[in-house]
């Protein structure tokens, strides 16, 4: 009658936080047990990091009044990966990932690896296209990403003078996918134009390009762009007028030429003539250097941005550097443009359900970070085992019962 | 001095344009005669500076086809009256010109469609850049500066009768995405064009603007 008092009691006593349970292996039997019999202290020795599911469990649980802690068994691996739109008219995915620790990292998506890092560290990685989620992994944790957003990208807008710069500018954006829209001065009061033109705000433009001082008298509306959002591109000797000095990474140094011959070297820009960025201000970010001058420095305008691009002659490169400066050239602005443009977010909207990003820092998000585990390390205390001895203590009690009035010839 | 010694000459660095300046030049090709038309660059230059504000180089280039030069003059003039034959060397770099985005334009001197310059001219570009089709007549290059609303302005020539005696309606294109490569003309803008330019002032009007329009679009598409 004790047993099956005790029985009774234990299926129907209220939740009693009590006692202290160390899980190896076998979580998700804990986390069940520790759902229906909370304890007051839970601690768990991982020898991965756990799943999303695993750790928002033990997180519930730890909200839910219980202490939990987390050691490992080993060093876990601290690893990040992140699937992110490009904002290029191709549908770039930049894949990014890193781990520290030393553990090899394994990049793979849906249709395959990726990459590699045998001995960790950081690399990032543009992908034509992405099938499915992105997968880093090693042997203590598995991160995952998913490209969740799609981009906006509105033309770009080209003002310049007529020249082979306005040209071969157009040209290359265009080539590799970006609408563009341009006004080229010809003469005075005459424009070559193209594509949809109208005021300079960011729900009509992702990016101007000013190429010259022709476009002076539209400083003050491409500085209110900036502000508002835009990105603006300054080449050359630009940021000399109007209303572009103040929006500028830097003053306009003296005009340095490019090495003879040299556009057609493997670092074709140092053939380029430009205008170094001097003075960079306290905010600005050189982007590249040549000699120790500032060829390309940007910085942030409110909440816009603004680069100031020195060279004022990249398309000597696409014509002079060999078979494959056209594809190199048109690369390479796009890539500014995309450091710049204003290209808002739309989600895709489609479950997301495999993105863990960075499975150690959401652990340590979720419960802390490890502590190590002093005490008992043995497996926890089995509740079941207990009531299976009390059922086999009651159906023993019975049989004994039922043999004693059997010898008795009791009925 | 041969063409061959002239091919190996680099182009001086007083007639490398500098920035922002536009430098009309001329092909030189190891064929035919290459320099029959000595005064065009001339008078486009000189209509270039009375219609526009673009800077230019009071003087052109001559450029040879088989040259590294080439590829620093995106648009290139090449005219002639004798059979076309491109050296290995000159084919390749017209390849190359085009696919970088160069702009050739081909004036045949002869305004005849049955002559020499006319059939291997468009034979070695055919090989050179792709075959080459009619350029339609509402095409940006009509329309970029001066409105030529029927398409490419007829030259005397023509009207005149001599030559093949047609008057071409349409200028031929080999075109790279949407722009134009190579653009071709039977017309002989080679012999309309090729006078000294103060004498414009006795043309009621002027026929060369359309080589301005030419040079605009090079250098704004």
């Amino acid at each position: 009658m004790a047993a099956i008092a005790t029985l009774l009691w234990r299926a129907i006593r209220p939740p009693v936080a009590a006692g202290v349970d160390v899980v190896h292996g076998d979580l998700p039997r804990a986390l069940v047990q520790w759902t229906v019999s909370p304890v007051a202290e839970m601690r768990v020795v991982l020898d991965a990091t756990p799943d999303p599911a695993t750790r928002d469990w033990l997180r519930a649980l730890g909200r839910a009044g219980g202490s939990v802690r987390w050691s490992s068994s080993r060093p876990l691996g601290a690893a990040a990966v992140v699937a992110e739109p490009v904002p290029e008219p191709n549908g770039v995915t930049r894949v990014r990932f890193a781990s520290v620790g030393g553990e090899a990292v394994s990049v793979a998506d849906d249709a395959g690896a990726i990459d590699s890092l045998p001995r960790g560290g950081a690399r990032a990685l543009e992908l034509g296209a992405v099938a499915g989620a992105v997968r880093a992994s090693g042997t203590t944790f598995t991160a995952t990403s998913e490209v969740r957003d799609s981009v906006v990208l509105r033309p770009v807008l080209v003002l310049g003078a007529a020249g082979w710069e306005s040209k071969f500018t157009i040209a290359a954006l265009e080539e590799r996918g970006w609408r563009v829209a341009s006004r080229v001065r010809v003469a005075p009061n005459v424009d070559v134009t193209q594509g949809p033109l109208g005021s300079i705000d960011t729900a009509r433009y992702a990016a101007v390009i000013v190429l010259d001082s022709t476009a002076a008298p539209s400083s003050n509306e491409i500085a209110r762009y900036a502000r508002a959002g835009g990105g603006v591109i300054l080449a050359g000797s630009t940021a000399r007028s109007g209303a572009f000095a103040a929006l500028a990474p830097g003053r306009v140094g003296a005009r340095v030429a490019g090495v003879a011959g040299a556009v057609s070297s493997a670092d074709p820009r140092t053939g380029l003539g430009g205008f170094p960025v001097s003075s960079p201000a306290a905010n600005a970010v050189v982007l590249e250097a040549r000699d120790g001058v500032a060829m390309i420095a940007a910085r942030r305008l409110d909440a816009g941005r603004v680069m100031q691009l020195g060279y004022d002659e990249t398309w000597r490169w696409r014509m002079g550097g060999g078979d494959e400066s056209a594809a190199a050239h048109r690369a390479w602005w796009s890539r500014l443009v995309a450091a710049v443009a204003y290209a808002p977010l739309v989600p895709r909207g489609s479950g997301l359900t495999s993105v863990d990003e960075a499975p150690l820092a959401s652990l340590v998000d979720a419960i802390g970070p490890s502590t190590p585990m002093e005490g008992r390390t043995s497996p926890p205390r089995d509740i079941t085992r207990l009531d299976w001895m009390l059922f086999i203590l009651i159906a023993a009690s019975l049989l004994t019962e039922w043999t004693s009035r059997r010898l008795r010839g009791a009925r | 001095m041969t063409v061959n010694e002239r091919t190996r000459s680099p182009i001086p660095d007083s007639l490398v344009p500098t920035s922002g300046e536009f430098v009309f030049a001329t092909a030189q090709y190891e064929s035919g005669d290459w320099d029959s038309a000595p005064l065009v660059p001339a008078n486009l230059i000189d209509s270039v500076a009375k219609y526009t504000s673009l800077p230019v180089a009071p003087t052109g280039a001559i450029v040879a086809l088989a040259s590294d030069d080439l590829f620093r003059f995106p648009l290139v003039f090449l005219t002639g009256h004798l059979p076309v034959r491109f050296t290995d060397a000159e084919g390749a770099n017209v390849r190359r010109f085009a696919d970088r985005g160069g702009m050739l334009f081909v004036d045949d001197h002869n305004h005849d469609i049955d002559g020499a310059f006319h059939k291997t001219a468009v034979e070695e570009l055919t090989r050179a850049v792709g075959p080459l089709s009619q350029l339609p007549n509402t095409h940006p290059i009509y329309s970029t500066f001066f409105k030529f609303s029927d398409g490419p302005p007829n030259t005397s020539h023509e009207l005149n009768g001599w030559g093949d005696n047609l008057v071409h309606s349409h200028l031929l294109a080999a075109m790279r995405g949407n722009r134009i490569a190579v653009l071709y003309s039977n017309k002989d803008y080679s012999s309309e064009w090729g006078y000294h330019p103060d004498n414009k002032r006795f043309l009621a009007i002027d026929n060369t603007k359309f080589g301005v329009n030419v040079i605009v679009y090079a250098l704004t598409r």
